[in-house]
């Protein structure tokens, strides 16, 4: 039974090697958003653009005011995501998510999505790999 | 079930009657499993980048009908490239030894250029070898070819009686010349551009004076290494070098289409230079604020 279980420990950590990823930046975290603004924004998928080099979605979020704004969110490219479990299918026009990242520094509205809760509880990392931000 | 019945057969965890002859899972194994699992896969995947350690590798390195060794394959960087990024890597306080020229040069870069690479302009030699990107290797019997994220790629002749040209057009990747010296191919390289390039992440520059060597060899099947000269004199003050190693993707692993212009929203939000560098010579802030508290999986974002 030893044996038993040190193959499935050894399976288990063979498997964690295989799916290692490398690092994979465009820009770096740095260069656009401000480390000191971490956000949290719960809105309504409005537009979904899965590209390189990086994907963005868009979300409709309505401030205290009730006015509504929309906010535009980067994550990783379209093959880091899904490689890590995020797939194109886990984001449908009018779903509302929450999202947590940060700022950029111009000021728009667009932040860093290094977190998002989907729609079943789920959270998956958005965060662009290798980038420098906050893992 | 109760605290007593740790370690039981009657733990309440396994109500499936065990096969004759096989001991049911103690539920202490169990929790050793599960924790196990968890650590593995809460575990962001940004944080298994290999080590070059983890791939102690018995496999001869592969030659070609000629008897050279064949650097072919996909090659991915590892954990002990520190700081990342950084071309000063192996020097004293990743210190470069900059010109007054080149300190100008890397002040510009920091404040008055974004990142050329983040604009989907080609990184060039030697940044990619100091890139973060996983890149492949094609080897020819007189060409190599080196393919890297972005769609990019360099075709290197290699021709131990070619000489550069007197005034080479300058690019991103140079006017590159392959040769084998034993079993390490050297690729000589001059005529670089002196705009719109960053010798590494970090901003720091290079100018058209560039010369790089670089000496590539495949120590196993597992593992490809560049040892890189680096002479800039307007620049830098004497050569440098930097040096690195790679370990082989997985069978089935290879370069994807990347499209860097399809939607650099980007484009229009960078800043200047890389941002902060951290004391450990990455890039990034030392103290970012934490971002809220993960969300409870018992609250969905839609319910009220």
């Amino acid at each position: 039974m030893k044996f038993k279980l040190l193959a499935v420990v050894v399976g288990i950590v063979a498997v964690a090697l295989a799916s290692a990823r490398p690092l994979q930046a465009h820009h770096s975290f740095a260069a656009q958003y401000d480390g000191s603004k971490a956000i949290r924004l719960t809105g309504v998928l409005t537009k979904i653009e899965w590209t390189n080099p990086h994907t963005y979605f868009y979300i409709d979020v309505k401030e205290p005011d009730g006015k509504v704004v929309q906010w535009g969110l980067e994550a990783g490219s379209p093959g880091a995501l899904s490689r890590r479990g995020f797939k194109r299918g886990d984001l449908k026009i009018g779903d509302t998510i929450i999202v947590d990242g940060y700022r950029s520094r111009d000021g728009s509205h667009l932040a860093d999505a290094r977190r998002v809760t989907l729609p079943d509880g789920r959270i998956v990392s958005g965060a662009s790999a290798g980038d420098g931000g906050p893992q | 079930m109760k605290a007593s019945d740790v370690g039981t057969r009657d733990s309440g965890l396994g109500t499936r009657e065990p096969r004759r002859g096989r001991r049911p899972r103690l539920f202490a194994e169990r929790v050793a499993l599960v924790v196990l699992l968890a650590a593995v896969l809460a575990t962001p995947a940004v944080a298994q980048e290999l080590q070059v350690d983890d791939f102690k590798s018995d496999r001869p390195t592969p030659r070609t009908a000629s008897g050279k060794p064949d650097l072919s394959g996909y090659w991915k960087g590892t954990r002990q490239t520190k700081p990342g990024g950084n071309i000063g890597k192996d020097l004293p306080g990743w210190k470069l030894p900059l010109t007054p020229a080149g300190e100008a040069a890397l002040e510009h870069n920091l404040t008055a250029t974004v990142d050329p690479e983040a604009l989907c302009i080609i990184g060039g030699i030697p940044r990619h070898n100091a890139s973060g990107l996983p890149f492949e290797v094609l080897q020819g019997a007189n060409k190599i070819a080196f393919l890297y994220w972005y769609s990019y790629y360099r075709l290197i002749p290699i021709d131990a009686n070619r000489k550069h040209s007197d005034d080479p057009d300058p690019s991103f990747f140079g006017e590159e010349i392959g040769r084998w010296e034993g079993d390490t191919l050297v690729i000589d390289s001059i005529g670089f551009k002196g705009e719109k390039v960053w010798i590494d992440e970090n901003a720091n520059p290079h100018s058209d004076a560039l010369h790089v060597v670089e000496r590539w060899t495949r120590p196993d099947a597992d593992h490809i290494h560049v040892e890189t000269l680096i002479e800039d004199p307007k620049f830098y003050t004497k050569p440098f070098t930097y040096s690195r190693t790679w370990v082989l993707g997985k069978p089935g692993e290879e370069i994807q289409e990347y499209s860097c212009s399809e939607n650099n929203v980007n484009r229009d939000h960078l800043g200047f230079g890389p941002g902060p560098i951290r004391k450990d010579g990455t890039r990034g802030y030392e103290d970012p604020a934490p971002l809220p508290p993960p969300v409870p999986r018992t609250a969905k974002p839609g319910q009220k």
